[in-house]
């Protein structure tokens, strides 16, 4: 074990409502500077995750420290060290831009009221949203309000970052500025957890992840760890032989790993569960048996078709 | 940018209001020229307009200047009652309301700031423009008072208990936009109470739970009223007739209305305070601790006593007096009002057990966490802890208040020789104990639903049996199926136990029902009871063996 200690730990989280289990034993260790994405379908858990992290919910069972603060037990000094973004990142109705931010600086006791005007504007900044400053709330689009609610919650410096879908809503270069902004914020010392239904869409930005259902992890680590921990391992292959269709459908069918064969219209796709080696082996063999190939081409899984798969052996068992 | 410094530790002085970044957001938010300039228009248009009527009609009317002017005075106070009652109450709920709709209030949650700031940030920041616009009522007001000549010792008392009561309405509005999920709904709650205040409350003072009046400014309008009205004319002389201008009486002790009005309010405010703290502290936790229910409870039944028992002697607690200006009291009356005070009670304890009663998974996080500190048991006044002792204690309270007051009204000099026992007494405690442990019990047992189906099948429908039965003419049966009822028990025990001879018969000789729907609430608090202390027991060892 690190004698430093993590940003995020988590051990044996569980939340009821009721008799309903929103998270079930959850144990997680982020270390500082980190990127971590908590991801999983509508229901996983996610939120109620990130509630209890914010203390704004106590939970049923299990220890949570921030930086090294418990904060159950000292819940006001873990708030000064996080910052929240909430799914949809709400805004008040009746501020401008500049008036939301400024508040929340004042509130936070940023110095005096230039010191915290020029953090306004440093963190606008770095959101691109400058020339927003004196817009109102409601007048932004989706992205715009997303890019303002992570200016207030780098407002007062907190080294924990706590964003609840981030990306949602936002258009693909949207998403590449947040995925720059979250990896700047990483290198300078804060650790962020993010949240997703989308798994791609965290592939893209954090560093490792965490895959929950129901309540439950069901893998974590970095992505390719995910992907081995969720047992996708096994390749999609579509062959077009040069005739002699038939015969490469033959061959296939009694070669080890090749399963749920499917020829049609003079193409052959079939899932082949073997490393990069014996998919080698795989294309000398064909090749060795004089077929001629006019394409060999694999096809993964993507992590959207890896958790609807998860989510639905689960529902079924 | 350097990532991991906290931010400096140094909190808002709650005390420097204007400094409060809650109360500033509001002030630019709702202050904007725009919105203000129209309200001002508007409030000044009416100000304007109320004292040129008066003056114009004062003038001719009466024929002098001071007496015109004083004609405007009582118009503009209504004028100011709905800019701060009614507006500004409807702006703190439904503006804390609009907080969690917009889904903002989470930010809020994390902010730096003391619960007490935030608290004090809102109530002064969500009805900021209603000031203003009382504001701009006041030049009106303070010419109509200098030119009616008003003296100070009528309109300082009466301004002050109306910003008081402010404070205890927007109080109202603030809780209710808290725990009140729907905005719709807060704002009736809010706005309903304070109307109910003005309008259903007063009928409840006149069955002698005076301490109600208290929470309004009519005590002191009606103290001072006379030297804010004309000089001539039939509303000036009727005040001045009506006998209510005098000061509170309160237990020996005569107080001022106005100190009477702003310790009643000041107490309310003072628990208000403290709820909406506990909630900024820590959504999720009761709005009372057991130890502030309590006292909340004591303080009410010490204020209720200390108000009506002295007015007994003098006759004008009975609602004959208020209704027809003469005191010819009844028995029935007397023993009718003692029923309300009983149920009065009763709908007190089950309200605070809604309050302070555990849920479930309040109960296993408290334990988890007395483990976790190695505790083997949970702190008495910890919202985890039951609620079940706390009741049971004020329910005995709560028995010996109503018992006393029963006997003082009963056995005053009005009735003779009538008598009330220990064995009334006796009956009273186990009916405020049999129906307030069975009420808290189920509700730790099984949960608000339960208790909802029991108010519905156990308090609503037999009253409505009862109300059927009676329109199809059999009174016996009607009286019969509506004693079972926990709403309708404290007025049979008052008239079953302290008999009358002069009422009729059927009064006297309540039906069994309403003793067995005590006896049967009284071996139900038990059986629940039996199973609360094993639940309990299951809990605590399940979390314990976790």
């Amino acid at each position: 074990m690190s004698s430093v200690s993590p940003a995020i730990e988590i051990r044996h989280l569980r939340v009821d409502y009721g008799s309903f289990v929103a998270v079930n034993d959850l144990s997680l260790s982020v270390p500082a500077g980190e990127v971590f994405g908590l991801v999983g379908p509508n229901g996983a858990g996610k939120t109620s995750t990130f509630r209890v992290l914010t203390t704004l919910m106590e939970p049923t069972y299990g220890e949570v420290s921030l930086a090294g603060i418990d904060i159950l037990e000292r819940p006001a000094e873990a708030r000064r060290v996080l910052g929240y973004m909430p799914d949809l990142a709400p805004v008040p109705k009746d501020l401008k831009v500049g008036e939301f931010l400024e508040f929340y600086a004042e509130a936070y006791r940023l110095g005096n009221r230039e010191e915290w005007r020029t953090r306004v504007d440093e963190c606008l900044a770095e959101v691109a949203l400058t020339d927003q400053r004196g817009q109102w709330c409601h007048q932004l689009s989706r992205g715009q309000t997303q890019r303002v609610v992570l200016a207030k919650t780098l407002l007062h410096r907190p080294s924990v970052l706590i964003l609840d879908e981030p990306a949602s809503g936002l258009d693909p270069l949207a998403r590449r500025d947040l995925r720059n902004a979250l990896r700047h914020l990483a290198k300078n010392g804060a650790t962020v957890i993010v949240s997703s239904h989308i798994l791609s869409e965290l592939a893209e930005m954090c560093t490792s992840l965490c895959v929950m259902n129901r309540g439950q992890v069901l893998a974590s680590g970095s992505v390719e760890d995910v992907r081995r921990q969720l047992g996708e391992t096994n390749r999609r292959i579509t062959v077009k032989p040069l005739g002699q269709a038939e015969a490469a459908a033959a061959w296939l069918m009694s070669q080890t790993g090749v399963r749920e064969l499917l020829s049609q219209e003079g193409a052959i796709t079939f899932s082949f569960d073997g490393d990069d080696e014996a998919q080698a082996d795989l294309l000398s063999g064909l090749l060795g048996q004089g077929l001629r190939l006019t394409s060999f081409e694999e096809k993964r899984s993507s992590y959207e078709d890896i958790l609807l798969g998860v989510a639905e052996r689960n529902r079924r068992s | 940018m350097s990532q991991a410094t906290p931010p400096p530790d140094r909190p808002v002085p709650v005390w420097k209001l204007w400094a409060n970044p809650i109360f500033r957001r509001y002030c630019r938010s709702r202050l904007r020229p725009q919105g203000l300039l129209i309200s001002l228009l508007v409030v000044v248009l009416l100000a304007g307009f109320m004292v040129t009527v008066a003056w114009a009609v004062g003038t001719r009317r009466s024929g002098t200047e001071v007496d015109a002017a004083r004609s405007a005075v009582f118009p503009l106070l209504g004028l100011q009652g709905f800019i701060l009652f009614i507006l500004g109450t409807a702006q703190a709920a439904g503006g804390m309301t609009a907080e969690r709709d917009e889904g903002v209030i989470d930010y809020q949650r994390l902010l730096p700031l003391p619960p007490l700031a935030k608290v004090l940030g809102f109530l002064a920041g969500l009805p900021v423009r209603e000031y203003v616009m009382f504001a701009a009522t006041l030049p009106f007001t303070a010419w109509a008072l200098w030119r009616g000549e008003v003296p100070w010792t009528a309109w300082a008392p009466l301004y002050l208990a109306v910003l008081v009561s402010t404070q205890l309405y927007h109080f109202t509005g603030l809780l209710a936009g808290t725990v009140v999920r729907n905005r719709r709904w807060a704002f009736l709650v809010s706005i309903g109470l304070v109307f109910g205040l003005y309008t259903v409350i007063p009928r409840l003072a006149d069955f002698g739970l005076v301490f109600f009046r208290y929470l309004t400014i009519t005590p002191v309008l009606d103290s001072v009223g006379h030297d804010l009205l004309p000089t001539v004319g039939r509303m000036a002389r009727s005040l001045k007739e009506s006998g209510n201008h005098g000061p509170a009486q309160f237990f020996v002790f005569e107080i001022p209305a106005l100190a009477f009005t702003l310790l009643t309010q000041g107490g309310l405010i003072l628990a208000f305070a403290a709820m909406l703290c506990r909630k900024w502290r820590e959504e999720e936790a009761h709005l009372l601790s057991k130890v502030s229910a309590a006292l909340s409870f004591l303080w009410v039944q010490f204020l209720l006593l200390g108000n009506a028992l002295p007015m007994i002697e003098q006759g004008t607690i009975f609602p004959s007096f208020a209704w027809t200006g003469q005191i010819r009291p009844t028995l029935l009356e007397a023993r009718i009002m003692a029923g309300l005070y009983g149920l009065t009670t009763l709908l007190l304890l089950f309200l605070l057990a809604l309050i302070i009663t555990p849920s479930s998974d309040k109960q296993i996080r408290g334990w988890r966490r007395a483990h976790k500190l190695g505790r083997t048991s949970l702190p008495r006044n910890s919202d985890a802890a039951t609620s079940f002792a706390v009741i049971g204690a004020l329910a005995l309270v709560g028995a010996g208040c109503w018992f006393w007051f029963a006997r003082c009204l009963v056995q005053s000099s009005w009735f003779g020789q009538q008598a009330v026992g220990g064995g009334v007494f006796l009956w009273f405690l186990a009916l405020l104990v049999g129906l307030s442990l069975g009420f808290q019990a189920l509700l730790e047992n099984k949960g608000g639903k339960a208790v909802f189906l029991a108010v519905i099948f156990v308090g609503v429908v037999p009253l409505m049996a009862g109300t059927v039965f009676a329109i199809l003419n059999f009174p016996d049966l009607a009286s019969w199926v509506a004693g079972f009822s926990p709403l309708a028990q404290p007025f049979y025990a008052t008239l079953g136990l302290i008999p009358d001879p002069a009422t009729p018969e059927f009064l006297n000789q309540l039906p069994a029902s309403s003793r067995v729907g005590t006896v049967l609430a009284v071996v139900a608090a038990a059986l629940l009871a039996r199973r609360l202390w094993q639940a309990r027991r299951r809990l605590a060892a399940g979390q314990e063996a976790e």
